[in-house]
């Protein structure tokens, strides 16, 4: 067999997962003194650094200022050592701007909007190492940073990515597996309601197998959102702690 | 009921909140700060810790607070701390610095028009005679105004001008509610001064 065996025939995956699991995540929130919230999150080898500013007074053209709710600037951007091949353009792209635009509607959705009128929140997330998955690492960890900020939201927003490979869906996947042209799945889900903020789909892919690649999507945002959880929650506790013993 | 999660720390419960946790129904708690309904459902909006505050003969109200210092912004109706910054005679611009008792990240931008200066002999303000730059003034918030600033106004008595530098250097002193004088020199300039409240005054 020529190239890369992406699924053997015992359901491992060329990293060694089973179709179901995700790739290792790690994350840590409050990375950033300077801004109002801030985390890091690594999932497999995808490194991501986002950080959240506001609410403040709308900075440029105060004519963008909305008056009934909060104006949402967000900007993604790789570093120039993210990728194998040097990055000449880390930010400004078409691609760039398609993303910040997708975090802007997907958290659009889970921030209450309304409750900073005429004012502005910054969130900037940057890739420093990419591996697949970038998007689903940038929410999730813009996620984080907006709860260390303390925005409200109606819930967290965590995102996967699926895909179909050799007609079995799996799950988070990795720039080997998207780089082989199966048909790529983005969800983001606010977990407890059960909502999709966000879907989409980079190839065609036949309605046969749509639910089951979804429904694999949805089983992945469900698993990230248990770590996220756990990982807030710790956060949380240990903030009160330090407070407590100040 | 309350539907909480809890954590035990160092021998004291603690009810640790995060985003999305179902609190209670809407017949029995109203909705707080850090909160949201849904469905006649209250839900937390942050991560953080609950607060169940008593209402006279309604329904108690649910918070959710964080250990940090929550973010806010002015709002119609909230006393603001500020700084005026320029003035001309329709009317004059300041910084906002405070919102009640929060200062904030992050300044805001505030006018106050001359009309909005006192609430007696509007057609005699002379807003030179009122403010000037520097001064720290209570105001409240009237209305959001333009894309360009928050409206403020100090037509009240406790509103007006509480911190004033005279051309010495030094703070002024109140003498009456137009007047304000320095120790050092002892020149009298003419301000909008605001009649502090005595729960607001702090004895050493």
């Amino acid at each position: 067999m020529a190239g890369i065996e992406l699924l053997s025939d015992q359901g491992f995956r060329a990293d060694g997962r089973r179709p179901h699991e995700l790739r290792k995540i790690r994350c840590r929130m409050g990375v950033f003194r300077q801004a109002d919230g801030s985390a890091y999150i690594e999932q497999g080898n995808t490194k991501v650094l986002a950080t959240v500013y506001g609410p403040h007074e709308i900075t440029g053209g105060r004519s963008k200022a909305l008056h009934d709710k909060v104006l949402l600037n967000c900007q993604y951007s790789m570093a120039t050592f993210s990728t194998g091949e040097r990055k000449t353009r880390p930010k400004g792209d078409r691609r760039s701007q398609e993303m910040s635009m997708n975090l802007r509607r997907t958290f659009q959705a889970a921030i209450l909007t309304h409750l900073y009128p005429r004012s502005q929140i910054d969130i900037y997330v940057q890739v420093l190492q990419s591996d697949g998955g970038n998007y689903c690492a940038c929410v999730n960890a813009a996620t984080l940073a907006v709860i260390d900020a303390g925005i409200p939201m109606r819930d967290y927003v965590c995102a996967c990515t699926s895909s179909l490979l050799e007609d079995t869906p799996v799950v988070d996947i990795s720039y080997l597996e998207e780089s082989v042209g199966s048909p790529e799945m983005v969800v983001a889900l606010l977990p407890k309601s059960e909502q999709i903020v966000l879907f989409q789909q980079n190839s065609r892919l036949h309605v046969d197998n749509l639910e089951k690649v979804l429904d694999m999507g949805i089983k992945g945002c469900t698993d990230v959102y248990g770590i996220l959880d756990q990982s807030v929650r710790e956060h949380v506790t240990e903030v009160s702690n330090l407070m407590m013993s100040t | 009921m309350l539907f909480l999660d809890w954590e035990c720390n160092c021998d004291i419960i603690q009810f640790i909140l995060l985003l999305g946790d179902r609190l209670g129904r809407c017949e029995h708690y109203a909705s707080g700060n850090g909160t949201y309904v849904r469905q006649q459902c209250i839900y937390s909006s942050l991560a953080g810790f609950v607060h169940e505050q008593e209402n006279d003969d309604k329904l108690p109200i649910l918070n959710v607070t964080r250990e940090e210092q929550h973010t806010v912004i002015p709002e119609v109706g909230s006393i603001v701390t500020a700084k005026v910054t320029n003035i001309n005679p329709r009317f004059c611009k300041c910084t906002i610095l405070c919102v009640e008792d929060s200062p904030l990240k992050d300044k805001f931008r505030g006018m106050i028009r001359k009309d909005d200066v006192r609430a007696t002999e509007k057609d005699r303000i002379e807003m030179y005679k009122c403010f000037r730059p520097g001064d720290i003034i209570l105001a409240k918030v009237l209305s959001l105004g333009d894309a360009q600033s928050y409206l403020l106004t100090t037509a009240e008595n406790e509103f007006g001008v509480v911190l004033a530098e005279s051309e010495a250097g030094v703070n002024m002193v109140p003498i009456s509610w137009c007047e304000m004088q320095c120790p050092k020199t002892n020149i009298i300039e003419f301000r909008k001064v605001a009649k502090v409240q005595p729960q607001h005054i702090l004895t050493s």
